[in-house]
């Protein structure tokens, strides 16, 4: 619980997160409502909302917890389809790419959103935006993209053909 | 359930993609013309919506009503009807998925997680040791596996045998009995095959009939009726309500929904 609320707070927020509700398997963190809390018997693979997992010393997070960071004031910023695309094939985004953001300083993270103020994912401030200039500098390096699910997917096929 | 049917279709309109949509389905499309792959797009990434084969999204549409259920997919990797179950459910009640194999527990929690199941928990566990999990369904899915046909499987003569399909008969009946010991009284089982053996279709129905506490039930969906006069055999004449599903528009499938019998 303490890797999640410590992920959370490096958007500047807290989300309620009830901690009866989280269940923790191996290095990983389950949200399960009620019915699932009660009725699903132990030992599974993969239940409720995935919140993400410890690796190492850091926690990564799941693209449920993403979403729910994204539904309060934590710092985001919205990119135009161009660079929303690049960033969902695991692309940096260039200060150019960016819509609307908020003030981001540099080491921040920050929420990757589109037009539709879906999450696609999150990064890392890599400068000053209000202060640079050149438009082609990378503005936020992307952590995590929705392609992944393609990569993992892909990752996933090549594995059963190599067996 | 992440979005408005009107708004996913106009979405993927807007990126050049031609739908069509699936006159047997209530909210399926097929994908007329699309200069690039659906299954890459940000909406598709979004879990906005799934892909699925016509046919195969005839199954979770058949029971009664699933919401707020709790509901068994027995065979579920990689996991295409436990979303499509999940969205019928509006996400509430609880769906167990099981899959036997562990290499494929991944693709069916890649999509779970893509398309914003929460209502689901997967177990890496045969569907023949269901009774293990101790729980009374409302609601069973039995997509057995089976051995395809030739329309998805283009080595599919090669590669099967009689003997094969035989096998696979064997083990859909151990796992359909599993299913009717852990469906409540009452209770509904959909079993449904890609396969368009006999024997792991209208045999199968017929001895469920007559050697389990259930019956068949009528449904109304696109497929013609179940065979009952087969190799010299006369099945049972309720088997004819299943449907079986010439490959055409679609690729070839089997349905039948059964009742468990007895009161709660």
């Amino acid at each position: 619980m303490k890797e999640i609320h410590e992920f959370v707070k490096q958007f500047n927020v807290e989300i309620p997160l009830e901690e009866k509700q989280i269940v923790r398997k191996r290095n990983r963190y389950y949200l399960l409502s009620d019915k699932l809390n009660h009725n699903a018997p132990k030992g599974f693979f993969y239940a409720g909302d995935y919140l993400g997992a410890v690796k190492g010393t850091g926690f990564f997070p799941g693209f449920a917890l993403l979403r729910m960071i994204a539904k309060t004031e934590a710092t985001k910023v919205i990119l135009g389809k161009k660079a929303a695309w690049l960033f969902i094939c695991g692309r940096d985004i260039f200060k150019r790419g960016l819509l609307k953001q908020s003030d981001l300083k540099k080491d921040d993270y920050v929420l990757i959103m589109n037009k539709n103020e879906e999450c696609l994912g999150f990064g890392r401030v890599m400068i000053n935006v209000r202060e640079e200039i050149d438009m082609d500098k990378i503005a936020v390096k992307n952590i995590l993209d929705v392609g992944d699910f393609l990569r993992r997917e892909k990752k996933l096929s090549t594995n059963k053909s190599k067996k | 359930m992440n979005i408005s049917e009107n708004m996913v279709t106009s979405r993927l309109e807007k990126r050049g993609i031609t739908l069509e949509k699936v006159p047997f389905l209530d909210m399926g499309y097929w994908i007329k013309k699309s200069r690039f792959s659906v299954g890459a797009t940000e909406e598709y990434l979004l879990g906005l919506y799934s892909i699925q084969e016509a046919a195969a999204q005839i199954p979770a549409t058949l029971f009664t009503n699933l919401e707020n259920k709790t509901v068994l997919d027995a065979c579920a990797s990689p996991g295409g009807k436990t979303v499509q179950m999940a969205n019928l459910m509006n996400n509430s009640g609880l769906i167990v998925a099981l899959d036997l194999k562990p290499r494929k527990m991944f693709p069916l929690v890649n999509q779970l997680e893509r398309s914003r199941v929460a209502n689901t928990a997967a177990y890496n566990m045969d569907a023949k040791e269901a009774s293990k999990l101790n729980i009374k369904f409302d609601c069973v899915l039995l997509d057995v596996p089976c051995s395809g046909n030739p329309i998805t499987d283009r080595e599919w003569f090669s590669k099967r045998t009689l003997a094969d399909i035989h096998k696979n008969a064997r083990r859909q009946r151990q796992i359909l009995a599993e299913a009717t010991k852990v469906t409540k009284n009452g209770g509904e089982i959909v079993y449904a095959t890609c396969s368009l053996e006999p024997e792991e279709n209208e045999f199968n129905m017929d001895w469920a009939v007559k050697n389990l506490p259930l019956k068949i039930e009528k449904i109304k969906c696109y497929g013609e009726k179940g065979l009952t006069k087969v190799f010299d055999s006369i099945l049972d004449s309720s088997v004819k309500k299943a449907k079986r599903i010439w490959p055409n528009e679609t690729q070839g499938f089997f349905v039948c929904k059964l009742k468990k019998m007895g009161n709660n």
